[in-house]
């Protein structure tokens, strides 16, 4: 559907760097990264506004490069919306048409049709002064899609609306993309809106594409540091290749004092890991797993046992978040509300240190993270 | 029609009245104490300064002037051709400048280029020299150089004619209108032709159905500008077309005749008349222009 190749870009210190990109039709794609990662660059140079340094756009199969914007059906709703204050709302969904010269019967039927689908038909005839931001988000997205565009790009669409309204927009983003089977980019920083509406994502951070993939891919399997960081994995270890197990295809990787099974055979001194911290069972005691700290195969699959502290607990409120301790190292996990009312940490914690537990951690859920781009 | 023409200039009374009344309301300022009220006094004491004394310098004109005087500038046909030509001058001046500022404004706005800086100091030129070194210039330009002498030889002759008003006024004014055109270009989202771009525009159309309506109150305050300098302006046009009565006379130069030759009173209805087109102009444009005179 829309593809990049070798996409470069440059302004003032700043460079896209052969940006490789590939979107099927029907997808809904995010576009993660923090501010100043080109986000809004890379999606201004799809639809034409700025003029890459060398590389190719293709849409459908044709390059569109050189092509001017208005040639591309590519819809774009920038950041803030961008809606023209000197119309109101039906004359800014109108616009596109109107210098497009489609007759006004057609005009006033897919305006209202786009109206009713969007529910702003009662808006039409207001100024944009008045519009709330949901509303204004709205009207934005009615003036792109009113012109059917191959592709729709979100500039961070819902960044400047409250909480609950963000959430009731992506839902509607979400099922008008079903309903329209609409291509879109949405750009955000925001992890929980990019998880409520795409199927994939990529990840930007300094001009450079750190990895594409499905939403769950980034989430459990982040390539580097920087990917694990963003998709919020807070336990980041580098330790030491000591050997190979016993117990199957695991290389050992010791942390402090702590042994790591990682699931594939390794090469070389030192290995940087991740372990997402709802993939850390945290159970009663050491003991009851088991031996000490070690391997252990119970139910026929193999997992580490490490016996740890609870050094902190926080609510937060669809999981209890603990700071576990374990001979020097610190690890975090996440564990459900059930879970954490049967382990012995004394109401004390977090003011005071927990009770002996142990956190029990599959190889299958530790992924070696390689060098950053 | 008319009872039309004036329900909307009801509504647009209206309109306005509650804009001023809701950013003016007292319900919109913090709470305030003794050393905040006495900031607004104190700025209220300068405002009332300016705005009497301009009042107090009108009075005494008003004073001054004789029924003889005012019978005088009524009837003679030299002072109605020069309010005529003060007039039709300015408002050509203004059209002109119009046209050039607003291309202009937007290319400074725009566009960085070799030599920005330079292009744009060179357009404010005209507001910061005095008046009369612009007269003089044009005198020297189309008298002593050879492009002057062939622009003159070709039909177009300026010096001591009509058409040289218009052109020194050009000269002094059109800055006032680039100027006001730039800065309100610069307002404008850039954003916003983008979108348009996107949704269908070319760059022409993108100016003139996005940039242009939302820049006009500012380009035609700039007008308004432009054509109060216009119209007042004196020394270059005594340089550069001279006052000969009935021909390249306008009313600041009609001033200047009558009280050269000792009729004071004479002068000062003249200048009431002055004063009076320009308040009547501004008034106008102000009730039909409504925001752009927030932009001055």
């Amino acid at each position: 559907m829309i593809r990049t190749k070798q996409l470069t870009y440059e302004i003032g210190d700043f460079q896209l760097k052969e940006a490789n990109f590939q979107l099927g039709h029907g997808e809904y794609f995010a576009l993660l990264g923090p501010p100043g990662a080109g986000k809004s660059i890379f999606l201004e140079c799809l639809c034409g506004l700025r003029r890459p340094l060398s590389g190719k756009i293709f849409l459908d199969g044709r390059d569109v490069t050189r092509l001017e914007p208005r040639r591309r059906k590519i819809g774009y709703v920038p950041q803030d919306y961008a809606l023209f204050p000197h119309l109101t709302v039906e004359r800014n969904i109108q616009f596109g048409l109107r210098r497009r010269g489609f007759a006004r019967l057609e005009i006033n039927q897919r305006v209202i049709e786009t109206a009713e689908r969007l529910g702003i038909r009662k808006l039409l005839g207001r100024s944009i002064n008045g519009l709330s931001g949901g509303e204004r988000q709205r009207v934005a997205l009615g003036r792109a899609l009113v012109l059917e565009p191959k592709v729709l790009l979100l500039d961070e669409p819902v960044s400047a609306l409250d909480e609950s309204t963000r959430e009731t927009v992506c839902g509607d983003l979400r099922r008008l993309q079903q309903q329209l089977n609409l291509t879109i980019i949405h750009v955000s920083h925001n992890l929980e809106e990019a998880f409520s509406v795409a199927d994939r994502a990529g990840i930007l951070r300094g001009g450079v594409f750190q990895q594409v993939g499905m939403m769950d891919e980034l989430l459990r399997r982040p390539v580097s540091e920087f990917v694990a960081r963003f998709m919020r994995c807070e336990n980041i270890l580098t330790g030491r290749l000591t050997g190979l197990s016993e117990r199957g295809p695991f290389s050992v990787v010791r942390v402090d004092e702590v042994d790591f099974l990682m699931p594939e055979i390794l090469r070389g001194g030192t290995v940087k890991f991740v372990v997402r911290p709802e993939n850390i069972v945290v159970s009663r005691s050491a003991e009851q797993e088991g031996a000490g700290q070690g391997d252990s195969e119970q139910d026929g699959a193999v997992k580490m046992v490490i016996p740890v502290k609870c050094v902190r607990a926080a609510d937060r409120g669809a999981y209890v978040r603990l700071v576990l301790e374990a001979a020097g190292l610190r690890l975090i996990a996440h564990v459900s509300h059930q879970s954490f009312t049967e382990l012995p940490i004394p109401s004390g914690v977090p003011h005071g240190r927990g009770g002996d537990l142990c956190a029990v951690i599959r190889p299958q859920n530790v992924k070696v993270i390689t060098e950053e781009k | 029609m008319f009872s039309n023409l004036s329900a909307v200039m009801q509504r647009k009374h209206r309109k306005r009245r509650n804009e001023f009344m809701s950013s003016n309301n007292n319900k919109t300022f913090p709470v305030r104490g003794i050393r905040s009220r006495m900031f607004t006094v104190t700025i209220f004491v300068f405002l009332a300064i300016f705005v009497v004394g301009a009042a107090l310098l009108i009075v005494a004109d008003a004073l001054y002037v004789d029924a003889d005087a005012v019978h005088t500038v009524l009837t003679d046909s030299n002072i109605r051709h020069a309010l005529w030509m003060s007039v039709w001058t300015s408002c050509t001046t203004v059209t002109i400048s119009l046209v050039f500022a607003v291309p202009i404004g937007y290319a400074l706005s725009r566009y960085r280029f070799f030599g920005h800086a330079l292009v744009d100091t060179i357009v404010d030129l005209p507001i910061v020299f005095p008046p009369l070194v612009a007269g003089l210039t044009l005198l020297v330009f189309f008298s002593q150089t050879h492009i002057g002498r062939w622009i003159q030889d070709m039909g177009l002759e300026f010096v001591f004619q009509p058409k040289g008003i218009v052109l020194c006024q050009f000269v002094v004014s059109a800055s006032f209108a680039i100027r006001s055109a730039k800065s309100t270009f610069d307002d404008v989202d850039r954003r916003l032709e983008n979108v348009a771009l996107t949704l269908g525009c070319t760059h022409w159309g993108s100016f003139f159905y996005v940039s242009l309506p939302l820049a006009l109150h500012g380009i035609i305050a700039g007008g308004i500008l432009t054509w109060a300098r216009a119209f007042g302006i004196f020394g270059p046009l005594m340089i550069f077309v001279g006052s000969f009565r009935g021909r390249t006379e306008v009313l600041p130069t009609t001033i200047y005749l009558e009280q050269s030759i000792g009729h004071l009173e004479v002068a000062l209805a003249v200048a009431l008349l002055l004063i009076s087109v320009a308040g009547l102009a501004l008034v106008s444009i102000r009730l039909l222009g409504g925001r752009a005179m927030l932009k001055l």
